[in-house]
C-alpha cells in the first residue's frame, strides 16, 4: 500500500525506502527519509537534526544539506538537549523540520503562543521518548556493567533494559540490565524524565516510535495533524518512504506500554517528591536551603524551553543582586512566571551550578496551579496560557 | 549553525562547553556540553555569557600605532628583539587562554633571546615553597578527592563566588558526610559550612593557634599574584605539620600547564620585571595574551610605567588597556579557535577544540619555526603524557603528596594609621575579576558600619587609599563591622595579598 488516503488510516508502520537510511536510522530511519525529501521537495528550508559524535555525546545541527541529515540518523539517549531554543533563535523565520520529542515539542508549541516561532512553518515530527539520561550517568552505568565507558560504541534502550555494545581490541561485548533494577541502585534516568508523563509527542504533527512495531526496522508512525499529514504524504508520494498499516495488534501494544509508562512516571513522580511529607515550615526550610545556594549566573532561564522573555525579562528585572533576601526575586518570579507554562522537562536543573532541585521546586509550584486551571502547557497551541495577560486571538486562526 | 566544543578560560575549573556561531551573522551563544566531566554540563554566571566575552574589539597588527601586515608586524618584532640587551628584556604571559604548546614556544622564545625575565605570574612564591613542597602549588587535585573528604577546611574561600563549579563539589562532600568548616574574615553567606572560624584581619597570626582543627582535613585555598608570600606559608604550615592536604585554586586556566612547562623561563617574579621597568632596567616586554593593567590591581599605575619601556610587543587576539602605547601588536586568534592544549586545576589536560596554530604560529616565526606537532609532542613529553592519548577523562598530572617541613612562618600585621574609621578592604576575586570585567558595581557593608558612615539606601560609598578612591555603590551584608568585600576590581591597590587598610565614607 503506497498511497495515503485523506486522515484514514491514522497509524503506519513505514520505513526509509533507501536501504542505506533504513539500516542507520533507530528503527526503519521514516524521520530521515521524511526529513530528507520535505528538503528535496522544497517543504522545509532547514532542518535541525542531532549529530552523533560519540555514544555519550551529540550536537544540534542546522542543516539543508540532506547528506547531513542522514548522517545524523539514529537515535541518542545520552543526549538530554531541548530543542526549543534553537529554533528560535536561529530558524524563526525559515521553514523548518526537525525531530522532537515531547518536550521538544511542547517547548516549541508554547513559544509559539508567544509569537517566538509561527507553528505553520515548523514540522515537528515527534518522537516517542521514555527517556534521556546524562551521559555521565550511563558512563557510569557502563562501570557498572564492567566495560571501559571509553569502549563503547553502541547503546540502546529497549523491553525496558539499557544495553550497552563495547568494543575492546576488535571484540564486541554486549552487557544490559533492566532499568528498573539500575534505577534502585541510584543509576538511570534523568529525574525529570522519570516523573515525565507525556511519552508519546500527541501534540506533534508525526509520531513516531518503536513501540507497537513488528520489525526493528520499521517505524510506527501516528498522524497526527493536518500538517503531519502532508508532510507524511508527501515523503510517500516522492518515493522516500515505504508505509503499511499498522496492525491493530501494535496500535493496542503501543497503547499498553504507554499506559504502562505513565503510570510508572506518576508513581516515581511520588516517590521523588521530598518534599509531600514536610511542614509547611519545614518546606519553607527546603525552599530556603535549596534556593539560597544560587549564583545568578542565569543559565536555568537561558535554557528553559517555555521562557520567552529578553534580556527585559522580570526575573531579571526585578532582581537585585544588592537586596539581602535568601530567595531573590530572580528565583520567586521564575517560579511564579513558570506556574502555568512550566512542561517540567528538567533542562534548568540540569544546567543548574549548584544543583538546585529546580524541577522538583518547580512542579510543586505549577504542577497544582496548572491542575487548578485546567492547563497543560504545550499540547495546544490554541489554548492561552492562564497567566497570559492577552487573548491569543491570532493562534487560533493562524495556525 | 556552527558548533564549537570548547573550554571555558575563566578560571582554572576549565568547563567545558560549546559555542555556537550562526554562519551568517556570527550570533554566539553557548550550549552546555553536559559529557564534560570537570562540570558536568554546567557553567556559572561567566561561562554562561561567555558569548559576551569574545564580543571585544579584536587586535590588529600594528607597528607604531600604523596598521601593517601580519607578516610585517612579525618582522618588526623580530629585529627590534634582536636589537635588546637579554637583560632588558622581559616575557610576561599569565596563563589564561595560553596553551602548553604555546608555553613551550614562549619559554623557547625568551631563551632564544637570552631573555631569563619570564614570567607567568606566580614565580615569587617557589623562592618561600620547600622544592619538595612545589608540587602543591604546581597541582591541584581531581574533584572527586573533594567530594570524598571527610572534613573540609574552606581557606579564605567562598567557593560560590572565587570558584564557583567548586561550590557543587563541596554541597556534594557535605551530602556524603563531610563537616565543612570556614576560616576566614566573613561568614559565606549562603551558609555553606557547619562551623565558622571568624579571623580579625590584624590578627591572622592567631591561626596557628587553631592548628588542631586542620587534622585529617582537606584545606582548600586560593593562589593569585597576589596572594601575601607569607599566607601561602601559613597554609603550608598548616599542611605540614597537621596530617591534612592542600588544595590550592588557580585564578588562571592553564596554571598548572605553566607551572610545569615555564620552569625552564627563567623564572622572574612578576612584580620585580614590574619594578624593572619602573626603574628603567627592562626596556623592552613582550606580553602574550596578557592584559596586564587590565588583570593587575592598581592596573593605572603599570600604564603609567609603560611608556618609560622602548619596546612592548603585545600578542593578543583582542585590544587590551595598553594596546594604544604598544609599539609592536601583533594579532592572534581567540582562544576558542586554538588548536592546543591546557592543563586544568585537577591535572586534566583539556584539548580546547580549536583548529587554529596562528598564535604559536607567530611565535614559531620570530623563534625557531617549529610545527605544531614538534611543540605538541614536547609538552606532552614534559607533562609525563608519553604516547598516551590525550582524554578529558584521565587525570593525566597527578600529584603525590610529599612529606615536608616549612618554618612557622610569622604574618606581618599590616601597619596602618590606626584611626578608627579606618575599614579593610578585601578583595573577593572571581573569574570577571581576573579577566578585566567588573561585573559588580557595589561593594558588601555591614550593618555597623552602614550607621557609622551615615549612609542609607541609594547613597555611595567613598573608599579611599592614598591615591586610590573608589565611589560605589553597598550591599548591607552579615559582615564584621569594619570589613568592606569588594567583588570588583578597584583603583585600591593591596599593599599585601587581597586585604588593605582603606578609608570608608559617605560621598558628598
Ligand atoms: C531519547 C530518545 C528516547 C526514545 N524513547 C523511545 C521509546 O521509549 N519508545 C519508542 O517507541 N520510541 C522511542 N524513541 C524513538 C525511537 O528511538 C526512534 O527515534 C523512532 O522510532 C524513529 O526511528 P527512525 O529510524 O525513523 O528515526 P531516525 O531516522 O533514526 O531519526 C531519528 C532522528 O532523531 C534525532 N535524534 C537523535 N537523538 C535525539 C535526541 N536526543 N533528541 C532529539 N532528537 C534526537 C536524530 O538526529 C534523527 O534526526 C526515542 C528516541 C529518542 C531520541
Ligand atoms: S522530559 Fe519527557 S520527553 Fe523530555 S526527554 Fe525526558 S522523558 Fe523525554
Ligand atoms: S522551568 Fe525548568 S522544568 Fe520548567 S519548563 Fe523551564 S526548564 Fe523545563
Ligand atoms: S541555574 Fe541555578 S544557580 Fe543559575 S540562576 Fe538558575 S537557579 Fe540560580
Ligand atoms: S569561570 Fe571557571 S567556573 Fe566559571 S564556567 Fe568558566 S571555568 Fe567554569
Amino acid at each position: 500500500m503506497e498511497e495515503v488516503k485523506a486522515k484514514m488510516p491514522r497509524y503506519y508502520l513505514a520505513w526509509a525506502k533507501d536501504d542505506a537510511i533504513r539500516k542507520k536510522g533507530a528503527n526503519g530511519g521514516f524521520v530521515t527519509a521524511t526529513l530528507v525529501s520535505a528538503l528535496e521537495t522544497d517543504f522545509i528550508d532547514v532542518a535541525l537534526v542531532v549529530k552523533k559524535k560519540s555514544v555519550y555525546e551529540g550536537i544540534p545541527v542546522l542543516t539543508n544539506d540532506p547528506e547531513e541529515i542522514k548522517e545524523c540518523s539514529g537515535s541518542l539517549h545520552c543526549v538530554p538537549l531541548n530543542l526549543t531554543k534553537y529554533v528560535v533563535e536561529y530558524a524563526a523565520k525559515k521553514r523548518i523540520g526537525l525531530p522532537t520529542k515531547p518536550c521538544d515539542a511542547r517547548g516549541i508549541i508554547e513559544q509559539a503562543k508567544r509569537r517566538q516561532v509561527s507553528l505553520e512553518n515548523v514540522y515537528m515530527v515527534g518522537l516517542n521518548c521514555g527517556a534521556t539520561l546524562h551521559p555521565l550517568r550511563m558512563r557510569e552505568i557502563a562501570a557498572y556493567y564492567g566495560l571501559d565507558p571509553d569502549s563503547v560504541v553502541r547503546e540502546e534502550i529497549k523491553e525496558g533494559k539499557i544495553f550497552l555494545v563495547s568494543d575492546e581490541e576488535g571484540k564486541e561485548k554486549e552487557k544490559w540490565m533492566k532499568i528498573d533494577e539500575l534505577e534502585e541502585k541510584g543509576y538511570g534516568r534523568r529525574d525529570a524524565c522519570k516523573s515525565c508523563v507525556t511519552k508519546i509527542p500527541t501534540m506533534a504533527d508525526l509520531a513516531c516510535g518503536n513501540w507497537g512495531s513488528n520489525d526493528e526496522k520499521k517505524t510506527f508512525v501516528e498522524v497526527l495533524t493536518d500538517k503531519g499529514e502532508t508532510l507524511f504524504k508527501n515523503a510517500v508520494d516522492s518515493g522516500y518512504v515505504a508505509i503499511e498499516e499498522a496492525p491493530g495488534k501494535g496500535i493496542e501494544t503501543r497503547q499498553r506500554i504507554d499506559a504502562g509508562m505513565q503510570k510508572r512516571a506518576a508513581s516515581w513522580k511520588e516517590k521523588m517528591d521530598a518534599l509531600k511529607a514536610l511542614s509547611r515550615s519545614e518546606r519553607f526550610e527546603f525552599y530556603v536551603g535549596a534556593l539560597k545556594n544560587c549564583i545568578h549566573c542565569g543559565a536555568c532561564k537561558e535554557v528553559c524551553p517555555v521562557c520567552a522573555c529578553e534580556e527585559d525579562a522580570k526575573c531579571t528585572g526585578l532582581y537585585d543582586e544588592r537586596d539581602s533576601y535568601a530567595i531573590s526575586m530572580y528565583n520567586l518570579v521564575r517560579i511564579f512566571h513558570l506556574m502555568d507554562s512550566c512542561i517540567h522537562c528538567g533542562q534548568c536543573e540540569d544546567v543548574c551550578p549548584v544543583d538546585i532541585p529546580l524541577t522538583l521546586i518547580q512542579r510543586r509550584f505549577s504542577e497544582r496551579m496548572q491542575r487548578h486551571l485546567g492547563y497543560t502547557p504545550g499540547m495546544d497551541v490554541t489554548k492561552k496560557p492562564p497567566l497570559y495577560e492577552t487573548e491569543l486571538g491570532w493562534s487560533a486562526e493562524a495556525e | 549553525m556552527k558548533t564549537n566544543s570548547s573550554i571555558c578560560p575563566g578560571c582554572s575549573i576549565g568547563c567545558g562547553l560549546y559555542l555556537l556561531e550562526s554562519e551568517e551573522g556570527g550570533k554566539r551563544k553557548v550550549l552546555h556540553r553536559t559529557t564534560s566531566p570537570m562540570n558536568e554540563g554546567k557553567l556559572c554566571r561567566f561561562g554562561t555569557d561567555l558569548h559576551t566575552y569574545y564580543e571585544r574589539e579584536a587586535m590588529i597588527n600594528s607597528v607604531d600605532g600604523k596598521e601593517v601586515k601580519q607578516e610585517e608586524a612579525i618582522k618588526a618584532a623580530k629585529e627590534s628583539l634582536k636589537g635588546m640587551k637579554p637583560d632588558e628584556l622581559a616575557f610576561i604571559a599569565l596563563p589564561g587562554t595560553i596553551t602548553n604548546e604555546e608555553i613551550v614556544s614562549f619559554v623557547s622564545l625568551a631563551a632564544e633571546f637570552g631573555c631569563e625575565n619570564v614570567s607567568f605570574g606566580f614565580e615569587r612564591f617557589f623562592s618561600v615553597v620547600p622544592e619538595e613542597a612545589a608540587y602543591i602549588i604546581e597541582n591541584g587535585l581531581p574533584f572527586s578527592e573533594v567530594e570524598g573528604a571527610s572534613k573540609i577546611i574552606l581557606f579564605f574561600l567562598d567557593p560560590f563566588v572565587h570558584y564557583p563549579l567548586l561550590a557543587r563539589r563541596i554541597l556534594k562532600a557535605k551530602k556524603n558526610g563531610a563537616k565543612v568548616i570556614e576560616v576566614s574574615f566573613a561568614k559565606n553567606e549562603r551558609g555553606i559550612a557547619d562551623e565558622t572560624v571568624l579571623v580579625k584581619p590584624t590578627e591572622v597570626e592567631r591561626i596557628k593557634e587553631k592548628k588542631e582543627l586542620f587534622e585529617d582535613s582537606l584545606i582548600i585555598g586560593e593562589l593569585t599574584p597576589y596572594t601575601n608570600p607569607q599566607f601561602l606559608s601559613l597554609m603550608l604550615w598548616l599542611n605540614a605539620s597537621t596530617s591534612s592536604r592542600l588544595f590550592l585554586l588557580k585564578p588562571f586556566l592553564n596554571s598548572t600547564g605553566a607551572f610545569l612547562l615555564g620552569r625552564d623561563g627563567g623564572r622572574k617574579d612578576l612584580f620585580e620585571i614590574l619594578e624593572g621597568v619602573e626603574r628603567g632596567e627592562i626596556k623592552a616586554l613582550y606580553l602574550l595574551e596578557t592584559d596586564i593593567a587590565g588583570a593587575m590591581l592598581g592596573g593605572e599605575e603599570v600604564a603609567e610605567t609603560i611608556p618609560k619601556l622602548d619596546l612592548l610587543i603585545e600578542q593578543n587576539a583582542f585590544r587590551t588597556h595598553l594596546s594604544d602605547t604598544a609599539g609592536i601588536t601583533i594579532c592572534s586568534e581567540p582562544f576558542f579557535m586554538k588548536k592546543g592544549t591546557v592543563v586544568n586545576v585537577e591535572g586534566r589536560v583539556l584539548e580546547i577544540g580549536g583548529e587554529s596554530e596562528k598564535g604559536l604560529g607567530i611565535m614559531e616565526s620570530i623563534g625557531k619555526g617549529r610545527k605544531y606537532e614538534e611543540v605538541h609532542e614536547e609538552a606532552k613529553k614534559r607533562l609525563g603524557l608519553g604516547d598516551s592519548e590525550i582524554s578529558e577523562f584521565e587525570i593525566a598530572v597527578k600529584r603525590e603528596e610529599r612529606k615536608f617541613e616549612v618554618v612557622e612562618p610569622k604574618i606581618e600585621k599590616e601597619e596602618g594609621g590606626g584611626a578608627e574609621e579606618e575599614y579593610f578592604l578585601w578583595y573577593k576575586t572571581n573569574p570577571f575579576f581576573w579577566n578585566g570585567i567588573r561585573a559588580k558595581n557595589f561593594v558588601e557593608i555591614s550593618p555597623v558600619a552602614m550607621r557609622e558612615l551615615g549612609l542609607f539606601r541609594g547613597d555611595v560609598v567613598e573608599i579611599v587609599q592614598g591615591e586610590g578612591k573608589e565611589r560605589m555603590g553597598f550591599k548591607i551584608s552579615d559582615l564584621p563591622p569594619n570589613l568592606v568585600l569588594s567583588e570588583a576590581k578597584l583603583s585600591i591597590k593591596p599593599l599585601q595579598g587581597l586585604l588593605t587598610r582603606v578609608e570608608a565614607r559617605r560621598a558628598e
